[in-house]
């Protein structure tokens, strides 16, 4: 077993303004929160593969179909930076990958309901990724995990090409009244699915480890507010309706809608009318929001199967021979 | 085909220039500096412009929108009302066709390590 360091030399070296460059550097709680993060960024970046790949069939010409899936290559490149990094602190990679439980995956909710149109692609490229590249861009300002941060220089410049593509989309699509009609339909699901991307809002983060130990700069709150500085702009730019503002007053953007809500993930239809829900401990309906992560949604359990089918098969082949 | 800069109607500079205002799909860097512009026409009598662009690669996921970034930039010039892009394979793009400007953004990413 490899000697960690102590908490002190983990944090003399932060203060001195140097980088951890591997496993002889850290400490365990450094490395238990560094493989945290790592593997929800991984896993988002691994799981975005089929949810993307389920509404690049529905592309509208080849060229657009190749544009997604150089998208969906880049993501999987992702996902591979980021699970190879943990490999190097120690984690079994083909084991993490090909041998977890489908619940057991760290990625948002919001890939757990199916895009299903060319349309959603465009909106979850413009969202989606920008709730990534908002996410990555502040660990790549941040993060004291050097190998981390180099790696990411790569990543950012992928994800801008993915917002791109989203954002070119929606202009494409938002030029005539059908197309907008379908783009207000998918904003209308999908807005508050990406505002709830960030996480518990900070009242509610007891410790907060990867803003103490600088795997991160901002809080879950200021992120959500950077995503919505640039995502509520581009739709209201579009002539579409954004449950969002910015208060000149409060010198922020404020939500629309009771934040959180109940989504009924069938109907892609959020329950305003029923009102604000709790985060973590369920109401009387035995509902809250970190129960919906905890179960997972309709696509989690076929996505990971379609993700380790091939190794599994390759596997048994090989014990055949 | 490479059109030689001197064969190019002041006109046709103008709308060259102007493409540096169309920026590649994932670097810091426009289409010209880039070199995927192989050529511009300009036909002022029906004030159309074809222009010549080539990839990186033909499978480049940004093809379809960065020919309509092209095509968006030169409708905004007052004697323009009519932009096709004729894609050109031939030479194939390579890190020779980028401008100095273009060497010296690859080259502060890493993407290019230039001898």
């Amino acid at each position: 077993m490899f000697n960690l360091k102590k908490e002190s030399f983990v944090e003399d070296r932060l203060s001195d303004g140097k980088y951890i460059e591997d496993l002889s550097m850290m400490s365990p709680k450094y490395l238990d929160g560094i493989k945290k993060i790592l593997t929800v960024s991984a896993d988002t970046e691994l799981m975005s593969a089929p949810a993307y790949y389920l509404a690049a069939k529905d592309a509208p010409t080849t060229n657009a179909f190749i544009s997604a899936m150089g998208i969906i290559q880049d993501e999987l490149g992702h996902a591979h930076i980021a699970y190879r990094l943990m490999e190097d602190l120690g984690v079994d990679k083909e084991e993490f990958i090909y041998d977890r439980d489908p619940k057991s995956f760290r990625y948002p909710y919001a890939f757990d309901v199916p895009l299903l149109t060319w349309t959603e692609l465009a909106v979850a490229n413009a969202f989606y990724d920008r709730a990534g590249f908002v996410l990555l861009d502040d660990v790549f300002d941040n993060t004291t995990f050097g190998p981390w941060k180099r790696a990411l220089v790569k990543v950012g410049k992928e994800e801008g090409f993915h917002l791109r593509h989203g954002e070119t989309w929606m202009k494409k699509l938002s030029k005539d009244v059908d197309g907008r009609k379908s783009l207000q339909k998918a904003l209308d699901w999908m807005f508050p699915l990406t505002v709830e991307w960030f996480g518990l809002p900070d009242s509610l983060k007891t410790q907060n480890i990867q803003l103490e130990y600088g795997f991160k700069g901002q809080s879950n709150d200021q992120l959500r507010q950077t995503w919505m500085s640039t995502a509520v702009p581009l739709a209201e730019s579009l002539g579409l309706k954004v449950p969002a503002h910015y208060c000149e007053n409060e010198k922020k953007y404020v939500l629309e809608f009771p934040f959180p809500s109940k989504f009924d993930a069938s109907e892609k239809k959020w329950l305003f009318e029923e009102g604000e829900i709790p985060w973590i401990e369920p109401n009387a309906d035995g509902y809250s929001v970190m129960k919906r992560w905890r179960n997972r949604g309709e696509m989690n359990d076929e996505f990971v199967t379609i993700l380790q089918k091939g190794h599994k098969q390759v596997c048994e082949m090989l014990e055949r021979e | 085909m490479i059109q030689d800069p001197k064969e190019r109607t002041l006109r046709e500079e103008e709308l060259y220039q102007a493409l540096h205002d169309v920026q590649d799909a994932e670097f810091d860097i426009d289409v010209v500096d880039m070199g995927l512009i192989y050529g511009v026409h300009f036909d002022g009598k029906k004030q159309n412009v074809i222009v010549d662009m080539t990839f990186t690669s033909m499978s480049c996921p940004a093809l379809d929108f960065m020919s309509d970034d092209v095509i968006e930039r030169l409708m905004t010039e007052k004697d323009v009302k009519d932009v096709s892009i004729n894609v050109v394979w031939d030479p194939p793009w390579n890190q020779n066709m980028l401008s100095e400007e273009g060497v010296n953004v690859l080259n502060d990413w890493g993407v290019i390590k230039w001898e």
